[in-house]
Parts: C-alpha cells; sequence; structure tokens
C-alpha cells in the first residue's frame, strides 16, 4: 500500500510491471526513463544478466510533483520474466499499489502469457491478495510483429471475462508506453481516493 | 491490504530524527537511514563530514530488495529471519538491521568507524525506532487522501505524460 511520509510530505506508490520473459517489461520503463525530463525522474537501476535479461528488478522513480503540497511520487519496478526466477519475482509484489501486465503477441508466446498471468494470481495469494484487490490493466505488446495475433485472442487467454482494460503497444517505439502508464495511474489514484 | 502502511509525521517523526542523529553521532557512520520494507526513504540523516550520498531512492530500493532477498534465503534454511545484513567492503562497509516487520535500520560507514561500535549503537537505536514505528502504523484507509487530491494528481498525469 502507498508510504505517506508526512514529514517529507510525500505520497508514493510502487506500481509493478509484470509478463511472461521478453515481453517488453524492460522496454517499456527504458522508454519512460528516456522520454520523461532528468528533472521529474531518478536514476535507473537495472539487475540485469550480461545479455540484458532481467535477474532480479528494474526500478525508476518518477516525479509527478506537487499536489495539495504532497510530493507524488511514482516507483516503477519490472520482475523478472523468466519462469525459474519466480522467487525473486515474488518479492518484487510486496506492497505493490499497481500492476502492468506486458503480454506477448507473438503466436509462440501465447500460452507464455496465460502461465505467467496464472503465476501473478498465485503470488499475489501468497501476499494475501487477490486479482481485484490490486488495480490492473493489460498491455499487448509487440503490435509491430508481422504475425501478432489479434489483441482479443491475446485478451482471451488472459482475461476471458475482459474485466480489465487492453492497451496496444510496441514499446521498443514508445506506442501505447505512456497510456499504458497513466492507466494504471489513474486507477492506483482513484482507489487511494476512494479508500480515504 | 496486508501490508501496513507508515506515517511517520509529527512528534514520532521528531523522536526518529532525534535517535537517527544519535546514532550517527555514536557510531561515528557517514549516512542513517530508516527505510520501508518496500524501499521507500521514511526518514535519513548525513554526516556533516561525510561526502554527498550516492542517490537515496536507488540505494534504499537495493537495500529493501537486498533484505528481501535475504529473509527468503533464511526461510529457506528454517529461520524466520536473518535480523542483521552486514556488508564489508575495502573502504566502505553497510549494515542493515531489522524494525520489526515493517522497516529497516540501515547504516553506511567507512574504515573510521569500527564495525563493533557501528553494530552496538544500531542494536541499541533499533530497539527505540521499533517503539517508534510500531506507533506509526496505520491502516492505509485511513490515510486521508481525497478526492481533491487525486484531480489534482491526475490533472498532473497528464501534464506529465500527454492527453
Amino acid at each position: 500500500m502507498s508510504t505517506i511520509n508526512f514529514a517529507a510530505r510525500e505520497i508514493n506508490f510502487k506500481i509493478v510491471y509484470y509478463g511472461p520473459g521478453m515481453s517488453g517489461k524492460t522496454t517499456n520503463l527504458k522508454w519512460v526513463f528516456g522520454q520523461i525530463p532528468d528533472t521529474r525522474r531518478g536514476d535507473m537501476v537495472s539487475l540485469a544478466t550480461e545479455d540484458e535479461r532481467t535477474l532480479f528488478f528494474d526500478f525508476l522513480p518518477v516525479d509527478l510533483g506537487e499536489v495539495k503540497g504532497f510530493k507524488t511520487r511514482f516507483h516503477l519496478y519490472t520482475v523478472p520474466g523468466q519462469v525459474f526466477y519466480n522467487a525473486s519475482r515474488k518479492l518484487i509484489l510486496r506492497g505493490v499499489d499497481g500492476i502492468v501486465f506486458v503480454a506477448d503477441s507473438a503466436p509462440n508466446r501465447l500460452r507464455a502469457n496465460a502461465e505467467s498471468f496464472r503465476n501473478l494470481r498465485e503470488n499475489l495469494a501468497e501476499y494475501g491478495l487477490t486479482m481485484d484487490e490490486v488495480p490492473i490493466v493489460l498491455q499487448a505488446n509487440k503490435r509491430d510483429l508481422p504475425d501478432a495475433l489479434p489483441v482479443e485472442m491475446v485478451q482471451m487467454v488472459i482475461d476471458p471475462d475482459k474485466k480489465y482494460s487492453m492497451f496496444e503497444a510496441v514499446a521498443s517505439t514508445g506506442v501505447g508506453v505512456f497510456e499504458t502508464l497513466k492507466a494504471v495511474s489513474r486507477l492506483v489514484l482513484s482507489r487511494v481516493a476512494t479508500a480515504g | 491490504m496486508i501490508e501496513p502502511a507508515i506515517a511517520l509525521y509529527g512528534s514520532t517523526f521528531q523522536s526518529v530524527m532525534k535517535t537517527l542523529e544519535e546514532l550517527l553521532r555514536e557510531s561515528g557512520a557517514r549516512y542513517v537511514m530508516l527505510l520501508d520494507r518496500k524501499g521507500f526513504v521514511l526518514a535519513h540523516k548525513e554526516a556533516l563530514w561525510a561526502p554527498r550520498p550516492p542517490a537515496l531512492d536507488s540505494l534504499a530500493t537495493l537495500i529493501a530488495g537486498n533484505a528481501a532477498a535475504t529473509q527468503a534465503l533464511a526461510k529457506m534454511l528454517g529461520e524466520p529471519r536473518f535480523q542483521e545484513i552486514v556488508h564489508q567492503g575495502e573502504q566502505n562497509g553497510l549494515y542493515v538491521e531489522e524494525i520489526g516487520e515493517v522497516a529497516l535500520l540501515t547504516i553506511l560507514f567507512d574504515n573510521s568507524a569500527p564495525l563493533g561500535r557501528v553494530k552496538l549503537t544500531a542494536k541499541k537505536a533499533a530497539q527505540a525506532l521499533e517503539r517508534l514505528t510500531r506507533e506509526a502504523i496505520v491502516t492505509p484507509n485511513k490515510l486521508g487522501i481525497d478526492t481533491d487530491y487525486r484531480d489534482g494528481a491526475n490533472a498532473l498525469l497528464d501534464e506529465l505524460f500527454g492527453n
């Protein structure tokens, strides 16, 4: 849950990018890092292997600015997507305020999307959370692939009830990256406001 | 939500700062920080003689990640947790002590501060901080953020990311 520091007059939110390996979670963060002015963001921390696969997490603090005297910040994290890194993936979810699920549009990654989404549900359950308690948005990434599956099909396997908003994206060129982040931020904000 | 939030302010915050100040003086360390488990800085204090610290956000995130990984490791070994983590380099060291369930006390020190003194003073401060942070735990729905705040924040989102 959000951390409020009344002394420093700061409110912090934690947003986690989840999804199967190579779906583009880190690419999302890199685009945000590259596009917003450096006065509005901190350093990006990447714990990755030599071939740039995320090993533990990526981290990027984003300053929204001051609202009613409170400095508001979003801390963006990615998880390592590869199946065998579940122990560390679970740790990143601790205290999460909102989730972006980055799905891969490639036909041969359809099953990986479903598995990763199921894994998300299981990991949240270990913190005593259900999928309804955390704001979630979906992103169908890599829409530029020549054999990209229809968005409806990607959504069908992870979210057959169409409970979550789905955004189309090409993270490598920035398409849909900000839209996704804005959508999840709004959900997070509306949730704290109704709670108060 | 199971994760409790810490809201440090007012006299509790003043007491925390006083404890950190004392710790800084008695340990001879460069920087002391109080973090929550998610890697957010709750309070920090720097020695006047020390050089500017590295980016606090990055530090806090890595320390919290490290502590989380260490705790998972402890559980695999049949311990509920390791209470303290020490990293010692050639010039600089890092000492992390758990403050109850929710917070982490972090001390960054160099060769001029003996590890024994750092540990000793940290344990003392940890006791005081445990009491203080327990007072500061709030249930998230009592944080009192109103819809004005939300509207203001939403406007800033548009400004930063475009409509």
